[in-house]
């Protein structure tokens, strides 16, 4: 026991160092862009900063000039963008150029909105997809199967708006069920969580029945009906952990999908939370907080990654004495 | 659907040909086929319900909805087919160029190719759209970046593979070019691989389009694009149904289009999350 937790300790070392690495890559990559978008803006920057700081109509040459010190502005772009990278690596996000409060409050506000959202949609994805996943796989070919592959295919096809834009129609204006938009109490979330899970369900569904067809012909299946299991206590301890391997892998690889679900989501049902955050900020292009979403969202889908890899290696630790993360 | 793929006979390639064949011809004919121009307003007909007229209504300028989602087919369907190709014949090149290159530039490629994977897909693309004002510039830049690196993925992968095999050896042996080995030999698995993985893309290419249209950070409204145009209709839901379920009808078959053909082509409907 020992001797097999101290041998994995380096493997296990390394993957969760690359992760991180990596989400520190993907932060930078994110950063330099952002710079690289600032500064390519037409028009003068110390201008549109002291137009944003001082209002529209009040700005001076003076006072840009005065900006243009004062922010380093002036300096080679080299030291802006290492002073740049610098701030940013400190955590300071500073202040959104619109209503002036600190960015990295503003993120934790809609960020607690959105991971509610997020988890909300996220467990009732799985309680659609796993009984419909597993039933199908359980009886590949059969009619059940046929037709939760249908809805996954034509799910799959939809867009994420249309979905939400369907069920406001049908839950919100037609039956007069639930609000259509807007937050505060748990009927506000219905529609948005189940946008949300719909569209992961497409992506799940065929992850789930694939891997249920496929342990159901292992030979440990077998074997373990040979010894006199019944089908269903074969499938409880035998089946269902390995089938859960490849599903935990794509739980984190849906999370792209569901960042880019967020945006379009929560733009449509206007929620306040990480993605509404970010179309509004790039529509009223403040800088500071796209910057700070942007940032946010691309670390944040790292940490799931790694949080992914974790769940993989402790449902099959054979992965990481094989060196394969 | 990640390995070598299977032989491809001519049969798997016809529902692909089909579907590029009618959406193709849709993006390129659609203006011409539209009865109306499609910024003809009309301020005495604002949202007349489907009429001999105007088969799907008009919109909340009296322009007809038929005309403008015909009109929209170039942006939506379009710009997504273009987008895609761009994407995958970048991330071929870089593909093969990494199987046939020295390990530092190879390890390059791919770790570039990692780190770009490792962003949300739509996030580069809303950047993009959103720092330089939408337009159809900025957004094709931004989702090609973020769809490169599957494609280059899978062609590195099967390149490799493809670089080991017996007749490539021999190929080299009898001194052929580099050149021709890779067109002859290392080529044509490599776009069995990537058909069907593009045939998918193409589908969330225009998905992805007409959400950034949708959040009004694509296309902009005069443009009749189709999500810009579920944008503009969307307050008007109760009184114009048809209006509005015309442009979605059209992002929805022409997407159910290309995820059937990417499927017969052996493609699964999930082959884009592994890469």
């Amino acid at each position: 026991m020992t001797a097999s937790a101290t041998s994995l300790a380096g493997p296990l070392a390394r993957l969760v160092l690359g992760r991180l690495g990596q989400a520190l890559a993907t932060a930078a990559l994110l950063a330099t862009l952002c710079f690289a978008f600032v500064h390519a803006l037409p028009g003068d920057l110390a201008l549109r900063v002291a137009a944003a700081r001082v209002g529209d109509e009040r700005v001076t040459t003076q006072t840009a000039d005065r900006i243009r010190r004062s922010e380093g502005l002036d300096r080679p772009l080299v030291f802006q963008y290492l002073h740049w990278m610098a701030t940013l690596a400190r955590g300071d996000l500073g202040r959104s150029l619109v209503t002036g409060q600190p960015v990295a409050g503003e993120l934790a506000r809609h960020g607690a909105f959105t991971l509610r959202l997020g988890l909300a949609g996220w467990l009732l994805s799985y309680a659609i997809a796993l009984p419909l996943g597993i039933a199908a796989g359980l009886r590949p070919g059969r009619w059940l199967d046929r037709a939760t592959t249908a809805l996954a295919v034509t799910l799959a096809s939809l867009p994420s708006f249309l979905v939400g834009l369907g069920l406001v129609s049908l839950f919100a204006l037609t039956l007069r069920w639930l609000p259509p938009a807007g937050f505060g109490t748990t009927a506000h979330m219905v529609l948005p969580a189940l946008t949300l899970a719909l569209s992961l369900v497409a992506l799940s569904i065929p992850v789930i029945r694939n891997a249920v067809v496929e342990v159901r012909s292992a030979f440990y299946m077998t074997y373990a009906r040979v010894r006199g299991l019944s089908a269903a206590a074969a499938l409880r301890h035998h089946g269902l952990r390995n089938a859960a391997i490849p599903v935990v892998t794509f739980a984190a690889l849906q999370f792209a999908y569901v960042m880019d679900g967020f945006v379009v989501i929560e733009t449509l049902f206007n929620y306040p939370g990480m993605g509404e955050l970010l179309v509004t900020a790039l529509i009223a292009r403040d800088v500071p907080v796209i910057v700070g979403a942007g940032l946010t969202l691309g670390f944040a889908f790292a940490l799931v990654s790694l949080a992914a890899d974790l769940a993989r290696v402790w449902l099959d630790p054979r992965r990481l004495r094989e060196g394969r993360p | 659907m990640n390995g070598a793929p299977g032989p491809a006979g001519p049969r798997r390639w016809r529902p692909a040909a089909c579907a590029a064949v009618l959406l193709g011809g849709l993006a390129l004919l659609g203006p011409m086929l539209a009865p109306y121009p499609p910024d003809a307003q009309d301020l005495m007909r604002v949202m007349e319900p489907p009429s001999a007229s105007h088969w799907l209504g008009t919109d909340l300028v009296g322009r007809d909805v038929l005309a403008r989602v015909l009109a929209g087919a170039p942006h939506s369907l379009g710009l997504a087919l273009v987008c895609v190709v761009l994407a995958a014949a970048t991330g071929m090149t870089l593909g093969m160029v990494a199987a046939n290159a020295g390990p530092t530039l190879r390890t390059a490629i791919l770790r570039l190719a990692d780190l770009m994977l490792a962003c949300p897909g739509l996030l580069l693309a809303l950047l993009f759209a959103g720092f330089l004002g939408g337009g159809i510039w900025p957004m094709l830049i931004g989702l090609k970046l973020s769809l490169w690196p599957h494609y280059a993925r899978m062609a590195e992968a099967i390149a490799t593979g493809a670089l080991r095999e017996n007749h490539v050896e021999a190929a080299r042996l009898a001194a052929f070019p580099e050149r021709t080995i890779l067109v002859r030999h290392v080529l044509p698995p490599v776009l069995r691989g990537v058909m069907p993985l593009a045939t998918l893309g193409a589908g969330q290419a225009i998905m992805s389009i007409s959400a950034l249209g949708f959040l009004g950070l694509g296309l902009k409204p005069p443009t009749p694009e189709w999500g810009a145009m579920i944008n503009e209709l969307m307050p008007f839901l109760a009184e114009g149904f048809v209006q509005v379920a015309a442009p979605c009808a059209m992002i929805v078959l022409s997407v159910l289009v290309l995820a059937v053909a990417g499927r017969s082509m052996g493609g699964s409907s999930d082959a884009r999350e592994h890469g």
